[in-house]
């Protein structure tokens, strides 16, 4: 008989510990009926939440060896391939407050999504008789963001939100603020993004977790470089991030490559990045990163154009006017 | 093994770390691969043009991927965040993109058409430890190596297909075949900060302590990159993350291709070893 271990890890509202749980090799489980299994058969004070088990309401999400998944829609059979092990540590999703066992609380969580500001506010235009209609193309912009179920599976192995979450969100509040935000309907699609940028959006990491982590293939990390592109369309253009990435933008168009020594100064102002980052600077040259000629004539005359640039530029200014 | 592929360097190995493009192109002399450099690419967005403009480096990079075919060659690059971005827009052309796109690109009288490939010098080497493994010379067998993948090795696995993102192996196969010793640290899989070391300062240098750290808590002598951005945050940073969190601040990062490089006994000046903020000395004392 094939014997597959959980080790699980527990809380009781003041206690933690890991509790191991065997049960018989089943190809047809899934990580949520081993769980109902284990409770059923083994253990009755064994916590976790489930509801539909079709990957619908959202309430199953739980790490297998630290990673996020969709309890219900997640066989045994992959996990344990995944980790080409019988015996899978299951614990609560990460960055969630725990209340038992796998069970994590939801309530700080829903205010922070208050902050999107979610809700559709309609152009004015629309009203009770025509409707607030769109075309499939623009119902095509924001039909994955309605596909989120609220899991919580993003914020799992979030990078940023792990180190510090007091000055970033949770990757799903982005995708809900950006489904108002590209809604053709909304009224002002700015007020999500401007709501956004007070609460971190230059601050993700791209570590890309949320994306790899989504039961349902909705991408977080480009919900928010699609408002970080709508901030900065309109003028939002102030900060270490918008700036940082114009420097690169600015530098494809000049020389079509990136210039390393323009870059610091470029994304924190000449004052912050003289002073600020001499240290750094002087330890670059000490260990030759960068000779101090090379350092200045960067500076002062920036890289040699690329082969070719004339045509990177017309290819560039093509897309831009086809905007 | 004599195979030729069109070399995309990016940005970074053209300055900050220049040494990674000398390790890299020592090691692919050494083991029989031809790199040719593509005549006039561009930077590939680095996550950043994306960003703002996306069509801007969606388009940036259809002309780094249609110059590539016109050599007949399929594209290695030797930095995570260059082949994340090549393959996502090559990814993104060939699910409807390619025509808008190619009409920018008539403007140069280039034309993407969706044929080269584009692949990681850790893949390759992954996957060519066979031919390769019998030219160590130097085996470090005294050597304690912790890997650190980097996201954009392995994250989004929709674009980054080679293997598992969960458990991947790669790394830990090169390291076994160069003699040393993979160490696993729980920090193999994290963010190293650098794509966000300006607006989010304070969490990318607290990540660039705990890797530095936990390398050194698990017994390494080093970490090991196969991305020369988190080799750069990880070793240009350490001094500044090891002030602000206090911990972290003496383990030397290399590149993947230096330690091959060792490994294959090619001499240490053509592998860029003095190029580092964080000395590999005590290291090297070991090879």
């Amino acid at each position: 008989m094939r014997t597959i271990t959980f080790d699980i890890d527990r809380f009781d509202g003041t206690r933690s510990w890991t509790q191991s749980y065997s049960f018989e090799y089943d190809p047809a489980l899934t990580v949520l009926a081993s769980l109902i299994l284990l409770k059923e058969k083994q253990d009755p004070t064994l916590n976790f939440t489930a509801s539909c088990r079709s990957a619908i309401c959202g309430s199953c999400a739980v790490r297998v060896n630290g990673n996020a998944v969709l309890a219900c829609d997640t066989r045994l059979d992959t996990v344990l391939t995944q980790w080409q092990s019988d015996t899978l540590r299951i614990s609560p999703i990460g960055n969630f407050h725990v209340l038992s066992d796998l069970v994590v609380d939801w309530s700080e969580k829903v205010e922070r999504l208050r902050t999107a500001k979610p809700g559709l506010k309609a152009k004015a235009e629309f009203n009770a008789e025509t409707g607030c209609r769109q075309s499939p193309a623009e119902f095509a912009l924001i039909q994955k963001q309605w596909d989120c179920i609220l899991c919580g599976s993003c914020a799992s192995e979030c990078n940023k939100l792990t180190d510090n979450d007091r000055d970033f969100l949770e990757p799903f509040v982005f995708t809900h603020a950006n489904r108002y935000a590209q809604d053709s309907r909304s009224a002002d699609g700015l007020l999500h993004v401007k709501e956004m940028v007070k609460q971190g959006l230059w601050k993700c990491l791209h570590c890309m977790e949320c994306v790899t982590k989504c039961p349902k293939q909705i991408a977080p990390a480009a919900d928010i470089a699609a408002m970080r592109a709508m901030a900065f369309a309109a003028g939002n253009t102030e900060g270490k991030g918008p700036r940082h990435a114009e420097a690169f933008r600015t530098d494809l168009e000049n020389s079509g490559r990136l210039n390393e020594v323009r870059l610091v100064p470029r994304t924190e102002g000449l004052v912050d990045a003289a002073t600020g980052r001499m240290g750094f600077t002087l330890r670059m040259l000490k260990h030759g990163k960068l000779s101090t000629r090379e350092a200045v004539e960067l500076f002062v005359t920036d890289n040699k154009p690329i082969e070719g640039i004339e045509g990177l530029r017309k290819i560039i200014r093509y897309r831009r006017d086809a905007k | 093994m004599t195979r030729k592929y069109a070399f995309f360097p990016g940005c970074v190995l053209n300055a900050a770390a220049r040494e990674a493009r000398e390790a890299t192109e020592a090691v692919a002399a050494h083991i029989g691969l031809e790199l040719v450099e593509i005549p006039g690419w561009s930077c590939c967005g680095a996550s950043q043009i994306q960003d703002i403009e996306h069509d801007t480096a969606l388009a940036a990079n259809a002309r780094n991927l249609a110059l590539a075919e016109k050599m007949g060659l399929d594209v290695l690059t030797a930095c995570s965040t260059c082949a994340l971005m090549l393959r996502t827009a090559r990814q993104e052309l060939a699910a409807g993109r390619k025509d808008e796109v190619n009409k920018a690109l008539a403007t140069a009288d280039l034309e993407y058409k969706g044929t080269a490939d584009v692949t990681h010098i850790l893949w390759l080497l992954a996957d060519t430890v066979a031919q390769w493994g019998p030219l160590v010379k130097k085996p470090l067998k005294d050597v304690k190596v912790a890997s650190f993948h980097g996201c954009h090795t392995v994250r989004p696995p929709t674009v980054m297909t080679h293997e598992s993102h969960l458990n991947p192996q790669s790394m830990e196969t090169i390291i076994t075949a160069c003699g040393a010793t993979p160490v696993h640290i729980p920090e193999r899989l994290k963010c190293c900060g650098f794509h966000a070391v300006f607006p989010a300062e304070q969490t990318a240098l607290r990540l660039t302590a705990n890797a530095a750290d936990d390398a050194k808590k698990g017994g390494a002598d080093c970490l090991l990159t196969p991305c020369p951005l988190c080799q750069m945050q990880l070793d240009m940073y350490q001094p500044d993350a090891q002030a602000a969190v206090g911990k972290g601040g003496d383990t030397p990062v290399l590149h993947l291709t230096q330690l091959v490089g060792l490994a294959l006994g090619i001499g240490r000046e053509k592998l860029g070893l003095t190029r580092h903020i964080i000395s590999p000395e005590s290291l090297l004392a070991k090879c």
